[in-house]
């Protein structure tokens, strides 16, 4: 009987020790994604009415992503007072699709890639500055703050 | 045998009398939350829906220092959409018109009644104590289930009255056994099962059991019981920050460049395109690495669906339908679903109904039975009899007790209490006839 309780005792504790946690690569167990990983790359600063090329790196599954599906490019300005068409992106080669334009106002753009390539579809979105920011605009980008940080501040 | 029985009956009855009364009432959670908050709920379809960044901003701007937490835009052309918000350390569901984009409702969730029963029928209001407490009469039942079974077994060639059916003219005492043992027979298989179906989503046993079928491959895929989501695939440095800190805009132009998260209208886009269930909910990040996951527990299991989308990119990282559990995992899912009584609707709420009130039965019966038939002084219980003649007895409650450590734990627990107190104490022992 001693003995019989001894051995599941050790048998509970191992059962209690061993099952807590995941396995840290268990999802390699399960069906796995491979999707489009983008990097949208736009020049340091960009002045207005001059041709700023604006360029995206596809990789999927750790390879440069060569004729992709799809690569378009989307652009617009905050307030709604510039919008550009979808643009199909240049295939430059390499996993590089890229897109030159000139832009005549200054301000806070955004701007979206469209991109598809072996089932995975992806739409990032950058935020970029042309030239000065105007007064509205800054007014908007501090309007973004986090929720979280404003409510601490109205505990006082 | 029936020493053990009638000490885990007299235990453990209460409980499982309470997992079967609250659990009648939650099996019919769907229609009684469709009658009370029947004016959150419905709405009239007319026109166009009202974009769910639109809504969500009305949200923002009824309750502007609440932290959006989930969007789940409604599963038919007759539903409001929901908008769950923490707002001063409350948790609230804020139901909108997709229609309008207008205010319906607020709805705190510590004011459900469906989620006091759900707590009652999970950890008896008690926390993680409750959880543990639920979980042991779950196991014990087993214990229960097979003692009992032992002891209604017919013995030489007994008739089939006082086995399949109560007789009612041999006398009260008989007629009060059969009461328990005939229906207790009867519900046997369907009591099992509800045990064996709700244990996966037990605190200990469950999560455990959970755990062990992940990591074989077999069970639910990770981040669906338990597992962390994928986080972003975007590089932190890459993210646009927001000048929250600044009273002025002197956060360098460099770090306003930067990926921004996706509007929640992309999000939706993908989940139509993705044919998810419409009844799904869209969890929001919390933080930059976070990702919106789409989920949707609706009433059949092979609806199922988990997925994870990059909240930069739109990428979807992991996408988990039923068919993508492994066999436990999809075993453990069906199981919910019949034990919730949605998997076959009318049919298996009844089914289920049925055997809840079977088991309140044999509780009270049981109780009843104890009650009537015990000596005026002591507990009633049968002599004890040597361990050494029962030996199958005890490799079935040791195996028991392995299977579920938790029934192991506490018959190590019995066996201390006897071995300290029960044994050295003569009144006790008396009383309890040990």
């Amino acid at each position: 009987m001693k003995k019989s309780i001894g051995i599941s005792l050790i048998l509970i504790f191992s059962l209690l020790l061993g099952a807590c946690s995941l396995k840290q690569d268990v999802a390699n167990l399960y069906k796995q994604e491979t999707p489009l990983e983008s990097e949208i790359i736009i020049p340091e600063s960009i002045s207005a009415n001059k041709q700023e090329t604006i360029k995206v790196i596809l990789t999927q599954d750790g390879k440069k992503v060569e004729g992709a599906d799809y690569v378009q490019f989307e652009i617009w300005k905050q307030d709604g007072s510039v919008k550009f068409d979808m643009e199909q992106a240049e295939d430059e080669g390499n996993g590089t699709y890229s897109l030159s334009k000139k832009i005549d106002s200054e301000g806070l753009y955004y701007i979206k890639v469209h991109a598809s390539n072996h089932g995975s579809i992806i739409m990032p979105q950058k935020q970029f500055v042309i030239g000065e920011l105007s007064e509205n605009e800054k007014k908007f980008l501090r309007k973004g703050k986090p929720k979280q940080q404003e409510s601490h501040e109205n505990h006082h | 045998m029936w020493r053990w029985h009638l000490y885990a009956g007299i235990i453990f009855a209460p409980f499982l009398f309470i997992l079967a009364v609250t659990g009648s009432i939650y099996l019919f959670k769907p229609q009684i939350e469709q009658m009370i908050y029947q004016d959150y709920y419905e709405v009239t379809p007319q026109g166009e829906k009202v974009a769910a960044s639109a809504q969500i901003e009305e949200v923002k701007n009824l309750y502007p220092d609440a932290i959006i937490n989930k969007y789940r835009p409604g599963e038919n052309t007759m539903r409001s959409s929901e908008v769950s918000i923490t707002a001063n350390d409350e948790s609230l569901t804020i139901f909108i018109d997709p229609y309008t984009g207008e205010f319906i409702g607020e709805q705190n969730s510590k004011d459900k009644i469906m989620n006091k029963i759900e707590e009652i029928h999970g950890e008896l209001m008690a926390g993680t104590l409750g959880d543990r407490i639920v979980e042991l009469a779950a196991c014990w039942a087993v214990v229960l289930i097979v003692t009992g079974l032992y002891l209604w077994f017919p013995k030489k060639n007994q008739r089939l009255s006082g086995v399949l059916y109560p007789r009612f003219n041999k006398g009260k005492k008989i007629l009060r056994r059969d009461l328990h043992a005939v229906p207790a027979f009867w519900v046997t298989a369907g009591m099992l099962f509800l045990i064996m179906t709700g244990l996966p989503w037990s605190g200990f046993w469950g999560s455990n059991f959970q755990s062990i079928a992940t990591n074989s491959g077999a069970g639910y895929p990770p981040s669906i019981w338990s597992g962390d989501a994928p986080t972003s695939i975007i590089k932190t440095k890459d993210i646009a920050e927001v000048p929250w800190a600044a009273e002025n805009l002197d956060v360098p132009l460099s770090k306003i460049q930067g990926y921004i998260p996706l509007p929640i209208d992309d999000v939706v886009a993908i989940a139509n395109r993705e044919g998810l269930h419409p009844s799904y909910t869209v969890s929001i990040p919390q933080d930059t690495v976070g990702v919106y996951t789409l989920s949707a527990y609706p009433p059949k299991a092979q609806d199922e669906v988990t997925m994870h989308i990059d909240q930069y990119s739109g990428a979807v990282l992991a996408d988990y339908r039923y068919q993508n559990y492994g066999l436990v995992g999809k075993s453990v899912a069906w199981g919910i679903t019949l034990h919730k009584g949605t998997q076959f609707g009318l049919i298996n709420q009844l089914v289920s109904l049925l055997i809840c009130l079977g088991i309140i039965l044999v509780t009270v019966s049981g109780f009843y039975l104890w009650w009537k038939r015990k000596p005026k002084k002591g507990s009633g219980a049968p002599k004890a009899p040597s361990l050494k003649k029962m030996k199958f007895f005890l490799v079935l409650l040791i195996g028991l007790g392995i299977l579920f450590p938790l029934v192991g734990l506490s018959l190590i627990v019995v066996w201390l209490i006897d071995w300290l107190i029960i044994q050295r104490i003569a009144v006790v022992k008396k009383f309890l006839n040990a």
